[in-house]
């Protein structure tokens, strides 16, 4: 089986390499006449559905890193080997992504322009949504795979994560929360399982939320070039792709809030291992996760 | 690598405190509100504002780990 999922990464492989030379042997010929602009964004349209497929196969790779594991010195792996490399190439992809997303929105608001020419902000923009949708694509083939849902929030326990966030919370924020949401807080601190409250109701809903929002946007943007794509539901795609960025942007500076002082996080999301018990905050402020004997309770993700 | 991590964060924190400047002027210009209406100027204020908010969250944890990193170092 697994030299099955080997074929099928190399022969995606192939396919993207053959693909994208394809569309931009086309874009390049001088058969049609585009700008550098347009050229591009029909490289990058063509491009996606190979991208998307090596993407999927490269999630069925991801999916045979799956599963608990310990180690002699009692260490547990957090996140499978799949996960972790899916995360920095999501990373890689929103470092391409995003300033220069970014700059394409601000520049036309400020209304100036760099000396750089516009057309290689979008060339890296798509390259790194690209890598964004490679990513996403990979991480959906992964989960329908591993069948792995340990970072959502089970059916009838959302009393118990929210009571549990509350008491992840800083103190001058809890009681406003409590009282917002009706939570008693003389009930006892539930205990976390393999991961924090805050990642389960806050981080990865969020995450997944913005990232289909982004995606799909995106994709209707992209798709104009190839099928008709009504004004209003373009206006609409861009909008909403607009405010997606500016949500990530937050979201990206909440996530390394919340890692940065955690560093047995941020040693897990590198080395998939976590040792200590998890995830401790290094300076300061109260917030204990769980030990990483419940950790091991459950398949890393 | 904790002092490196944290360098990069808090280079990364006033980048985006430098867009949230963009963020924040931007909302208060007439150029936007011929442009792009209040709609886009109200969602410029309260990006601008969250940006920055977070940003400064950010870089506070940055210079937490920087000068936890300096105390634990031997004299």
């Amino acid at each position: 089986m697994r030299i099955v999922t080997w074929l099928l990464v190399v022969v995606g492989l192939v396919l993207v390499g053959v693909g994208v030379a394809a569309a931009i042997g086309q874009a390049s010929s001088g058969a049609q006449p585009w700008g550098n602009e347009l050229s591009d964004n029909f490289t990058f349209v063509k491009a996606l559905p190979f991208v998307l497929g090596f993407g999927v196969a490269v999630g069925l790779l991801m999916a045979r890193t799956y599963g608990a594991k310990v180690r002699s010195d009692g260490a547990v792996r957090r996140w499978s080997p799949g996960t972790v490399f899916g995360h920095w190439v999501l990373t890689l992809g929103f470092v391409l992504a995003l300033p220069t997303g970014m700059w394409q929105y601000l520049g036309g608001i400020l209304d100036v322009n760099l000396p750089i020419p516009l057309y290689l902000f979008y060339r890296v923009h798509y390259i790194g949504a690209s890598i964004v949708l490679f990513a996403v694509a990979a991480f959906v083939s992964y989960l329908s795979m591993t069948g792995d849902r340990s970072l959502l929030v089970p059916r009838g326990e959302w009393g118990r994560h929210l009571l549990g966030l509350a008491y992840e919370l800083p103190p001058s924020l809890r009681g406003r929360y409590a009282k917002l949401l009706r939570i008693d807080l003389r009930q006892p601190r539930p205990p976390a399982g393999k991961f924090t409250f805050y990642e389960k109701v806050v981080e990865f809903p969020s995450w997944s939320i913005v990232l289909a929002l982004i995606t799909i946007t995106g994709l209707i943007k992209a798709g104009r070039y190839v099928v008709p794509v009504p004004g209003f539901v373009l206006w609409l795609a861009s909008t909403l792709h607009v405010a997606a960025m500016v949500i990530i942007v937050i979201k990206l500076l909440d996530h390394l809030r919340y890692t940065f002082p955690r560093w047995s996080l941020m040693g897990a999301i590198t080395t998939t291992w976590m040792k200590e018990r998890a995830p401790a905050v290094g300076h300061g402020a109260g917030e204990r996760g769980s030990s990483a004997a419940g950790i091991a309770g459950g398949g890393d993700t | 690598m904790r002092r490196l991590v944290a360098l990069l964060g808090l280079v990364w924190s006033l980048a985006n405190l430098g867009v949230a400047y963009f963020f924040l002027t931007s909302a208060f210009v007439a150029k936007t509100a011929a442009k792009e209406g209040i709609l886009a100027q109200l969602s410029l204020l309260l990006g601008g504002v969250l940006i920055a908010g977070f940003a400064v969250l950010l870089a506070r944890e940055c210079l937490r780990m920087l000068t936890s990193a300096a105390a634990s170092e031997p004299a």
